[in-house]
């Protein structure tokens, strides 16, 4: 057991991270362990000042949090992180169905989202720098900070890394670097966390070059065919073809969700639920009018089959998508109140809980 | 008195204290901004040497639990005799403070969502054996007071402290509960138990001031009341009673239904029957409620007393009586509503009167 300072005290383990070596401490005073990195070359730490406030002020409940900067007296510089029990994604490799692959790889959009919109880069996402906490909530850690140009000896020898990189970051000379890289490395993690064993050799040349369609309709996952489509294009070659990870999440999002919203009608005092075991309703209101409502498992529809059918006061003469809420009036708006139907119309739709 | 730190302090070469933020029953709070990692961070220290006694375990106790919903435990540092802890700012201000200046309740989805969210930080608690034991809702810290986002649980370790307090006053004579200032808040969500045996409370208290708490969230009042004639009430757990506007409208009434069978589940007076955590976020998970944002307005016309508009920043929005939940507000009246599209004008709903 080595001190690394009074308050951290070494555990004697360590591990190699993207940018410095990783040592695992006990803070005597909250006793309770934390990761500190270590920056190995000290001229880089003034050059990685600006980025790191950066990072240090973002927000994300799937980024580790950090605590401490810290000067050691051997003159190196450390960053303390909160230490993340758990396993890293590569345990999580053969997905158990096809609902924890979508809130893992939410998850893991959601929180390259957040990275992305606090205007910072990642530049090393991929499945050894993510974990499941116990809480099963997505932390990603390690980013990669340096800023070396090109592609940075220390993280090309590490062997997945290699596969995680986007095409561009093989180019000769000036390699400029953009919120995309991160898109491509999420593409392989979810391929990856999808149950690929073997990549397909196009990802596997250096630089990947495109790979064919289907990377990830033909696996047995069965994947929605919209979202594989989506996933597919965060592998493309042309980093500007790629999706914005914010466009990612919430389709993945959306799918998650999928069935399990709830539309409750109320019709004269009478209420019935529209849902996944009820996906349509029939309303009529004597020979004045009658509509029908219908669930797909994503939206709620009404389409009118006679008569003046009016939703939150205005006409609809063809299949309407419901917002969250409404009043659906059957009966023309010449008629008096009494002699036309309304129809209160909520639907909840749940959050993801994690 | 604002504790022993006074505006434009250094503590620890690290904390720059700008302003004195409140004082808890155990603890002096400051907003502080850390140097180092260029942001700003509760600094809380205890107030008196009883609590002094206590507070570095409740630290240590307090950073053991992780989760969105719990405020983050930072650092821990002594200053001389003087004991600091560091969390998470939380911009925003705390259930309790929303409860008496804002709306005297929240509508079913509202609270449902909140719920929701306390459920889940609490599980997170419990699963590494941590009880928060002064469950109220000014431990309650949300960034967001129209759309209750952000909600972070705060005061665990603090809780630690103000058990001993509790204890203290519960084992007392009946004048000590309603006099010591961290029993007179806590009271009102306190479990049975809590009060007769004191140092035995386990998990299940927490559950039970879950269920107090929703119970005032969604009805505007404390279940057993306040004070004195609390205490004879809460020891017989007699289950309480809910108005009738709950009930009422049928656009609510179904969930209303859910959330009082969760409520009287978590106010079982054996707490073995009562839920776990775990089974309390599942069954949140299984009611349905939806997300959308709220808006505050102000009514403008009224018709045949059945509806009428609200000004939304500048814009008329329809809303109907029956979409009101609970008392109906006047022309004048500020409301909190979410909006959707509709043609002429949108549609609000739900609407609740804000006091």
């Amino acid at each position: 057991m080595s001190k690394i300072s009074a308050r951290y005290v070494s555990d004697g383990t360590s591990a190699k991270g993207g940018f410095g070596d990783v040592t695992f401490c006990q803070d005597s005073n909250l006793e309770r362990k934390v990761a500190i990195k270590f920056i190995q070359d000290p001229l880089q730490i003034n050059r990685l000042k600006d980025e790191l406030a950066a990072l240090l002020q973002m927000r994300s409940k799937h980024v580790v949090q950090v605590y401490d900067l810290i000067q050691c007296e051997n003159g190196n510089f450390g960053i303390v992180e909160e230490f993340i029990e758990g396993d890293d994604l590569w345990q999580h490799t053969n997905p158990t169905s096809i609902n924890n692959y979508l809130l893992t790889i939410w998850q893991i959009a959601s929180g390259v989202t957040d990275i992305h919109e606090a205007g910072l880069i990642h530049r090393d996402i991929k499945l050894n720098n993510i974990k499941i906490d116990p809480e099963k909530i997505i932390k990603i850690y390690d980013f990669g900070l340096s800023r070396t140009e090109g592609i940075n000896a220390k993280t090309i020898g590490f062997n997945g890394t290699h596969y995680f990189a986007a095409p561009e970051l093989y180019s000769n000379g000036h390699v400029t670097f953009t919120q995309s890289i991160d898109t491509y490395a999420f593409g392989i993690s979810a391929l990856l966390l999808a149950g690929e064993k073997v990549l397909h050799q196009s990802l596997c040349s250096f630089p990947p070059t495109q790979s064919p369609n289907g990377l990830f309709s033909h696996l047995p996952l069965s994947i929605p065919l919209e979202l594989a489509n989506l996933l597919e294009t965060c592998l493309l070659v042309n980093p500007s073809n790629r999706p914005l990870m914010r466009d990612v999440r919430d389709m993945i999002k959306k799918l998650i969700l999928k069935d399990s919203h709830q539309a409750l009608a109320v019709f004269k005092q009478t209420t019935s639920l529209i849902n996944s075991t009820n996906r349509s309703a029939s309303i009529s209101f004597g020979n004045i009018g009658k509509l029908d409502i219908s669930y797909d498992g994503l939206d709620f529809t009404a389409t009118p089959v006679f008569g003046e059918v009016y939703l939150n006061n205005a006409l609809i003469t063809s299949k309407t998508f419901l917002p969250g809420s409404c009043v659906i009036a059957i009966g023309s708006t010449e008629l008096k109140a009494r002699d036309r139907a309304f129809i209160t119309f909520d639907i909840s739709n749940p959050e993801v809980t994690i | 008195m604002n504790g022993p730190n006074k505006d434009n302090d250094i503590l620890n070469d690290r904390y720059h204290i700008i302003s004195y933020v409140n004082m808890g029953g155990m603890q002096y709070v400051y907003r502080a901004h850390d140097k180092v990692l260029g942001k700003d961070v509760a600094l809380k220290t205890p107030k008196n040497n009883s609590a002094q006694k206590r507070f570095k375990r409740s630290a240590v106790v307090s950073a053991k639990v992780n989760h969105p919903n719990i405020a983050k435990t930072l650092d821990y540092f002594e200053v001389g005799e003087q004991q600091y802890l560091v969390e998470e700012f939380i911009d925003g201000i705390d259930l309790g403070q929303i409860l008496s200046t804002k709306y005297k309740y929240m509508d079913p989805y509202l609270v449902a969502k909140t719920l929701h969210y306390l459920a889940k930080g609490i599980a997170a608690a419990h699963h590494v054996n941590v009880v928060h034991r002064d469950l109220k809702p000014s431990n309650v810290m949300v960034s967001d007071t129209v759309n209750i986002s952000g909600l972070k649980i705060t005061d665990f370790g603090i809780a630690r402290m103000a058990d001993e307090e509790l204890a203290e006053a519960a084992e007392g004579v009946e004048s000590t509960i309603t006099t010591s200032q961290t029993a007179v808040g806590a009271l009102p969500y306190m479990a049975p138990e809590a009060i007769t045996t004191p140092r035995k409370v386990s998990v299940q208290a927490d559950i039970w001031s879950i269920g107090a708490m929703t119970y005032e969230l969604l009805v505007g009042a404390k279940p057993f009341g306040v004070g004195l004639p609390a205490v004879a009430k809460i020891l017989e757990a007699k289950k309480p009673d809910f108005p009738s506007f709950l009930n009422q409208n049928p656009q609510f009434n179904s969930l209303c239904t859910s959330l009082i069978a969760i409520i009287l589940s978590c106010l079982d007076k054996d707490p073995n029957k009562r839920p776990t955590a775990d089974q309390l976020v599942d069954a949140c998970g299984n009611i349905c409620y939806p997300l959308t944002s709220r808006e505050i307005g102000i009514v403008n016309d009224i018709r045949y007393k059945a509806w009428g508009f609200i000004t939304v920043n500048g814009k008329d929005v329809f809303f109907n009586f029956n979409s009101v939940y609970g008392e109906k507000p006047d022309v004048g009246d500020q409301v909190l509503l979410a909006q959707y599209p509709g043609y002429g004008a949108w549609r609000a709903h739900p609407v609740i009167k804000i006091t």
